[in-house]
């Protein structure tokens, strides 16, 4: 386990702005002892996301035995991109800079990894552009997954309803779906 | 590297006795008619010599002034000295909130340059939009007028055609009947 070099970090909150707006600063700022904040730690190809006290922590463990600590955020490619996993939802969710909620109707198709549709958004963000990083929220506010629009807002509108209007990157069905490799290494 | 400068020191000193010493012989070699050894011993002099005073300067890489591109090392490639090797980690909490000060300014940049680009789009597309219902009404238009002046043509002509169609009426029947009968009668002749 170890700290991210400048360029990882880069990447890293490159693809977290993708999703947040400016808030996002409070995820390395806020914590409640000003002796313990928050930092992103690297195991593997996985990056983590927890209190300083924990990565401290961690140091007792041997590297092969450390399984995973924290919150995992997602995980760098082989060829040096970053992909969120769902995990990294409730990191995102607060923050998120634009939002869909959709229809109960919608819920199943979405949580069974299918994009959404236009006759299943119920609220969108305003002045959403194109190929934009959303968070999908239900009808009741619960954060169901995360997606990259496929039109703006405004074009949205005139689309007929089975048009999709959010391609689907990550969805919290996938704790069940992708249960054997989720928390492997 | 102490031994050689002090070998090197006496070894010139001997040349430079030696010379004078040749110098004299040459004078009375001169006289007895011998040119060819002269050669001889200027080609020994410049051997041992030039061995020499390539051993006692050496120059720098930096001295030489050579043209980069030379260099055995690329251009590009710069290995700083006495920097440490691997990777540069980012912990503190002013480097991590930089770089994402420097993120957030750049998808912003980004999402600001998306949206008016969409807005452009969007006015492109009224525009558009507008100026193809205006020819298509036009197109509308010119249509209804046709079909009116039409209409009123046949009104029109209508109209005359019923006035001849009266008079060809009125006419018809006794040309027609009166032809028609003549020929009758004149083909019914049997």
């Amino acid at each position: 386990m170890r700290q991210l070099t400048e360029q990882e970090t880069k990447t890293l909150f490159e693809k977290l702005a993708n999703y947040t707006g400016r808030s996002l600063n409070n995820l390395i700022t806020t914590s409640d002892d000003p002796n313990d904040r928050y930092v992103f730690r690297l195991h593997g190809n996985r990056v983590y996301y927890m209190k300083l006290s924990l990565a401290n922590l961690s140091t007792a463990i041997p590297r092969a035995n450390l399984l995973s600590l924290g919150t995992c955020i997602g995980k760098f490619t082989k060829s040096g991109q970053f992909r969120l996993h769902i995990t990294a939802l409730d990191v995102i969710a607060p923050h998120a800079r634009y939002k869909v909620w959709i229809k109960q109707n919608g819920e199943m198709p979405f949580l069974y990894g299918g994009n959404v549709v236009k006759a299943h958004v119920n609220r969108w963000s305003d002045d959403c552009p194109e190929h934009a990083g959303v968070v999908v929220f239900n009808s009741n506010d619960t954060p169901l997954g995360f997606g990259v629009t496929a039109r703006s807002s405004a074009e949205a509108r005139k689309l007929e309803p089975t048009a999709i209007t959010v391609f689907r990157q990550g969805d919290i069905g996938e704790y069940l779906r992708e249960e054997d490799t989720l928390f492997t290494t | 590297m102490a031994a050689k400068p002090g070998s090197t020191k006496p070894s010139g000193k001997d040349s430079n006795k030696s010379k004078p010493l040749s110098s004299a012989s040459k004078v009375s070699k001169k006289a007895a008619k011998r040119p060819p050894p002269k050669e001889v011993k200027s080609k020994a002099r410049t051997e041992a010599s030039q061995l020499k005073k390539k051993k006692k300067r050496e120059y720098t890489e930096e001295e030489l002034d050579l043209p980069k591109l030379n260099a055995i090392t690329p251009v590009g490639v710069v290995k700083p000295k006495g920097k440490k090797k691997g990777k540069v980690f980012v912990d503190d909490q002013e480097g991590m909130a930089t770089i994402l000060a420097m993120v957030n300014a750049e998808k912003e940049g980004q999402i600001e340059s998306k949206l008016q680009k969409a807005r452009q789009l969007e006015e492109i597309r009224e525009a558009k939009r507008k100026e193809a219902e205006a020819r298509q009404a036009q197109k509308k238009n010119k249509l209804e007028e046709t079909k009116a002046a039409i209409r009123q043509k046949r009104k029109r002509k209508g109209d005359s055609n019923e006035d001849t169609k009266t008079d060809t009426t009125a006419t018809q029947p006794n040309g027609s009947s009166s032809k028609s009968k003549g020929k009758r009668k004149s083909v019914s002749f049997a």
